[in-house]
């Protein structure tokens, strides 16, 4: 919403400057968001006289003006404007003159006029046009004044004999949602006047009484009465239709309006003035001289007075003749019956449609429009024989003409003010300070509420113009907003709850398990929680034949704004190689990223917070391309699967959980891996790990391959947070005795089985195991590995070398038993 | 005899023993079995008249201890000297590095932020993503016909025969105030941090889902400027003990009064050296919310608040982009 600076003088004795006027309005929860100079003080414009015009000898069309200024020395000023003759009263820029002057390329520049030779020609001034003058953005020629003006005086006298004062500023407001009655001046000069507690100045109206002669020229019939409760109409006959006075045409140039005609620019003069949607219709053209209000047919069209036919979508609300629609109920006129250059006789409407009717119209067409911001928004339900009253009256001012005495006022439901009771200690609580009573009624009374004080209440009659003040709390808000938000006092300590608050387990580890994977080199990503569906597709194939359709589990929103945002992600893994694409698309090699995040699924369960749909957290892994840094010793190798899998076994290990969750290989790999291992606890998969598949490595075309690991987070932090609360086991102090193990086996034989047996074989006293060998090729046998193993065994005491050799005795025995293991000498 | 003894310390003294070969020369001279000195003055000590012998023997002992000890000592510093030197190696040589992990601006961000309101006594709580409408709009006192229940703003997921059927992606973490007052009675103080989704289209200051951080405080006697100190704190905290703060009237549906809260963000090159910046929305609990969740506003007041991390991520480290933070690009991460 636009609002002229000017203007709101009209209504308020304002002495802030355009930006302390910003400031308050902000204060008052009016946002602005822009504030615009228009023009400048126009100091150095005077009257002038054209004496004389004649072409300028070097350029065709620019013309060399003699031009009275008053003073007896007729100047000479070079002028391109098509319009000026010798005789025109005009505007001069004199010398020395500072005008905002719009450039070539369009920008507003402040310009200072001087004595000059264009092309040859000596200028000394300007002959100005209303833009120069920062009076419109008209600049179809130079604004040619009445001609009874005397030469020689300043043109801001002239202008303010019109109730004009310059310069004026433009300012850009957003209105929220609740503030319906601040969307005219007269709304925002009424908040302003509770503020700086000043009266507010309407204008005069005589508004005239229901009924009269022009309830017998016009009909109103209403067949929607709760779309339109109220409607008024006023005629006034024998206008001149024609261009409006400058005053006007100021006016609605400063809110950024184009000037119509002047009977048209009344009705948006007053709409702006006072929030409340005229329509003039040409009286003349509407068939029986009725008005009928009623719904749309179902595929019914209409011509706005735009020019657009438009399909009407259901619950459209039409304004009818006699026979056929004129107007798209408060949003647009139609085109068959609006005012043209012959039209003589006017119908005012003034009416009051119900918000929800206009909000879902004007929604469904795509068209908003000055008049169906206010209405769907909520106008004031009382204003609508003022503002038609005021219309008329200015329409006889500046079109001439007669007001049909009376008016048809058709109200379908009336409107009463409702009462809403302040508590004064209420308000008290609320905004944690005392405000003088007499503060809270001195604002309360400026809104409109007439507050009267029983003991400790405020009782408030709430004004039509507040739809939105329906209980106490809205009044509280009324008096803090005006009294100032930055005017509440803060409390001098802070309390604390007497308890500290818990963290939840997901949240605690997730801090921990991410300083963790960034201290391993790893990056932390966000990517899009919605897929594109060909690219859901590359992961969920949709024709799982061996169990059920994934697909079918796949949450898709029904609106996405563009087929990117059509799915929500089961699972973090095509964002991940999206990214490690992207990255790769732009020379990086080192791919190495985490993610924690939400994943989603359609689920037949009803104990989700919302049934029918399941989403948990997860965590996502994944490493590509070197294993480590390059360096100047440092032949990097490519990253495998063991890479990702000892660094999944140290996180295991700094959260203790290595004894909890066991890493198992997986026969039936999910599509998108090569391979797979399990991450499991108590029979319940936690995680995978794997490969990306070779096809999806394929088609991403991804040059080195891909090892992910994805936890579902939550049931692993369930599992882990408990692991934390560990205790301290005593530690041996004797010494510990080492161990070293070489077994040929059968080369496709897995090493895991062997640890195992080691493990139970070697019982307590073994305190680790490991692989540090593994070998085949010259010197084994073809068909056989050499895994070679680590030992260290220990106890609460020394043990002796012959405890040991029994143990590795033991285990070299159990793996010759169990599969076929020959000791290596 | 007692000449020859003297004569044999100072030779044992000064006799320098400058390398190994001069070492075992020393030996041999003074200790070697067969031709030492001193071992030749043992064998004629018989020729000392009996009562000086014990004397002149401890002497000669004396004397051995002291060439052993020259020895010894003489031999410790030629090890020394002979072990070979430290090499010092090519200092400039880049080290042999592990690689670096970083984390993503905007975790960095919210920890920022949750971390001073935990210091404040609010504790964490989550929600989920996929909203009923209840949680997301109806608790809220979000009106039947509210332009956020729209199509164009809002994603949905399902639409039944009534607007309450519906199941949202929510659109802001304020459905966790409802979802912990439906749970726990107060004193409730929590702060919920999350992912939330708008249907717009995307641009360099606007994506389809953003992060927001919502806090909730619910007691007896909660006031409006209690709401202030705290985010007042909560500048202070992650802007500056000097940052200049704006509360000014705004408009949501679920709380009333309402605030939106700007910092003055000083910019070199502004004409007015700065200018106001939104950071986040507040108010006071509005009472259609208790009723939703059976608080009795009469015994409760609350105040509530939310922000979106990624504004604040873009004002702390001069971000002009929202999409960078989903990109993902290793250039743009391997800068925090």
């Amino acid at each position: 919403m636009k609002l002229s600076y000017r203007w709101l003088q009209q209504y308020i004795e304002l002495d802030l400057s355009p930006a302390e006027l910003a400031e308050a309005l902000i204060g008052l929860g009016l946002e602005v968001e822009e504030v615009e100079p228009l023009g400048t003080d126009l100091r150095g414009v005077v009257i002038g006289q054209v004496l004389e015009v004649r072409p300028h000898p070097n350029a065709d069309r620019l013309t060399l003006c003699r031009v009275d200024l008053g003073d007896g020395a007729p100047v000479s000023i070079v002028c391109g404007a098509p319009n000026v003759a010798a005789g025109q009263k005009v505007a001069v820029a004199t010398p020395g003159t500072t005008l905002l002057l719009t450039d070539r390329e369009g920008n507003r520049q402040h310009v200072t006029i001087r004595k000059t030779k264009i092309r040859g020609e000596v200028s000394e001034g300007m002959i100005c046009a209303e833009d120069e003058l920062g009076l419109s953005d008209d600049h179809s020629g130079i604004l040619v004044l009445p001609d009874d003006l005397p030469v020689g005086q300043p043109f801001t006298e002239y202008l303010y004999r019109q109730g004009l004062k310059v310069p004026d500023y433009r300012l850009e407001v957003s209105l929220t949602p609740n503030r319906a009655d601040a969307a005219s001046h007269i709304g925002v000069a009424r908040d302003l006047s509770a503020l700086l507690d000043r009266p507010l100045q309407r204008p005069d109206v005589s508004v005239p009484e229901a009924g009269g002669e022009v309830a017998r020229q016009v009909q109103v019939t209403i067949d929607a009465p709760e779309a339109c409760p109220r409607y008024v109409a006023l005629l006034v006959r024998n206008v001149q239709i024609g261009p409006s006075p400058l005053w006007l045409r100021q006016r609605l140039a400063a809110i950024g309006l184009r000037s119509i005609n002047n009977v048209v620019d009344v009705t948006n003069y007053v709409l702006h003035e006072c929030g409340q949607p005229l329509h003039a219709f040409d009286f003349d053209r509407l068939v029986g001289g009725r008005i009928h209000v009623r719904w749309a047919h179902t595929g019914e069209q209409f011509t706005t007075l735009d020019g657009k036919t438009r399909q009407l979508p259901e619950g459209a609300l039409l304004i009818c003749d006699a026979e056929r629609p004129v107007a798209l109920a408060g949003i647009m006129g139609g085109e068959n019956s609006e005012v043209t250059e012959a039209t003589t006789n006017i119908l005012i409407e003034s009416a009051y449609f119900d918000p929800a009717t206009i909000r879902r119209t004007a929604k469904a067409l795509g068209l908003q429009t000055d008049s169906s911001y206010r209405f769907e928004r909520g106008v004031d339900a009382g204003m609508q024989r003022w503002a038609a009253a005021r219309a008329a009256q200015l329409i006889v001012e500046v079109a001439g003409g007669e007001i049909v005495p009376g008016v048809v006022d058709v109200q379908m439901r009336r409107f009463e003010p409702r009462t809403v009771t302040l508590r004064l200690p209420r308000l008290a609580r609320v905004l944690g300070t005392d405000i003088p009573t007499a503060e809270v009624i001195r604002i309360l009374h400026r809104l409109g509420f007439a507050p009267t004080l029983e003991e400790q209440r405020l009782r408030c009659t709430v004004p039509l113009h507040r739809p939105d003040v329906t209980e106490e709390i809205d009044l509280i808000e009324e008096v803090a907003r005006v009294h100032g938000y930055d005017r509440l006092p803060m409390p001098d300590a802070f309390t604390v709850p007497a308890r500290v608050p818990a963290e939840p387990p997901a949240q605690a580890l997730r801090r921990r398990v991410r300083t963790l994977l960034a201290g391993m080199g790893l990056r932390e990503i966000y990517t899009n929680s919605l897929l594109p569906r060909e690219v859901v597709r590359h992961f969920v194939p949709t024709n799982v034949t061996d169990h059920q359709n994934t697909a079918a589990y796949l949450v898709e929103t029904l609106n996405p704004i563009s087929a990117e945002m059509a799915v929500l992600r089961p699972s973090l893994l095509p964002g991940l190689v999206q990214t490690a694409v992207y990255n790769q698309n732009r020379g990086q090699q080192v791919l190495r990223f985490f993610e924690f995040g939400r994943v989603f699924m359609r689920t037949d369960r009803t104990d989700t917070p919302v049934p029918g749909f399941a989403e948990h957290e997860a965590l996502i892994i994944g490493l590509s391309g070197p294993h480590a840094p390059e360096g100047w010793d440092v032949t990097p190798r490519l990253t495998d699967f063991f890479d990702l899998k000892g660094l999944i076994e140290t996180l295991l290990d700094t959260l203790h959980l290595n004894d909890r969750i066991a890493l198992v290989p997986c026969d039936s790999p999910a599509p998108t891996a090569s391979y797979q291992m399990n991450l499991v606890a108590d029979g319940r998969v936690l995680g995978t790990l794997a490969r990306l598949s070779d096809t999806l490595q394929a088609t991403y075309e991804l040059r080195a391959p891909l090892y992910y690991a994805e936890l579902n987070w939550e049931a692993f932090a369930e599992l882990a947070y408990p692991a934390q609360q560990h205790r301290y086991h005593p530690f041996s102090r004797f010494p510990e005795v080492d161990r070293d193990l070489a077994v040929l086996v059968d080369r496709d034989q897995p090493v895991g089985p062997l640890l195992e047996t080691i493990r139970q074989t070697g019982g307590d006293l073994l305190r680790y195991v490991g692989v540090f060998d593994l070998y085949e090729g010259e010197r084994i046998p073809v068909g056989k590995k050499s895994v070679a193993f680590s030992l260290r065994f220990g106890a609460d005491r020394t043990l002796t070398d012959e405890e040991v050799d029994a143990h590795v005795a033991a285990i070299v025995q159990q793996l010759q038993q169990q599969f076929g293991a020959q000791l290596r000498r | 005899m007692q000449k020859e003894l003297e004569a044999l310390r100072h030779a044992i003294e000064n006799t320098p023993i400058d390398s190994e070969e001069a070492a075992e020369t020393f030996r041999i001279r003074f200790l070697g079995q067969r031709s030492g000195q001193i071992t030749h003055l043992f064998k004629r000590i018989r020729e000392v008249p009996p009562e000086e012998r014990p004397r002149i023997g401890q002497q000669l002992n004396a004397l051995k201890r002291l060439a052993e000890q020259r020895l010894e000592e003489a031999r410790a510093r030629l090890r020394q000297a002979a072990r070979p030197r430290t090499e010092v190696p090519d200092l400039t040589l880049p080290g042999r590095r592990a690689f670096t992990g970083s984390l993503h601006p905007l975790t960095q961000t919210l920890e920022a932020i949750v971390r001073v309101f935990e210091q404040l006594g609010f504790s964490v709580a989550e929600g989920p993503e996929i909203e009923d409408d209840w949680h997301n709009f109806t608790a809220l006192n979000f009106p039947p016909d509210h332009p956020a229940r729209d199509m164009q703003d809002t994603f949905f997921l399902r639409q039944g025969a009534s607007y309450r059927d519906a199941v949202v992606l929510r659109t802001h973490t304020s459905p966790v105030q409802i979802r912990v007052m439906e749970q726990t009675p107060p004193p409730i103080r929590i702060i919920a941090p999350g992912r939330v989704y708008r249907n717009e289209a995307v641009s360099y200051k606007s994506f389809c889902l953003f992060h927001q951080v919502e806090g909730l405080y619910v007691d007896h006697n909660v006031s409006m400027g209690d709401l202030k100190q705290v985010l007042y704190l909560f500048a202070r905290a992650l802007f500056g003990e000097d940052v200049r703060m704006r509360f000014r009237p705004s408009f949501f549906p679920f709380t009333e009064p309402s605030a939106e809260v700007d910092i003055w963000w000083p910019l070199p090159d502004h004409p007015e050296g700065g200018q106001w910046m939104e950071i986040l929305g507040c108010g006071m609990v509005h009472p259609n919310v208790f009723r939703a969740v059976g608080i009795d506003p009469e015994r409760y007041t609350g105040y509530a608040f939310g922000m979106g991390v990624e504004r604040i991520a873009m004002l702390r480290y001069g971000i002009e982009d929202i999409r960078l933070f989903y990109e993902n690009d290793l250039r743009f991460l391997e800068q925090f």
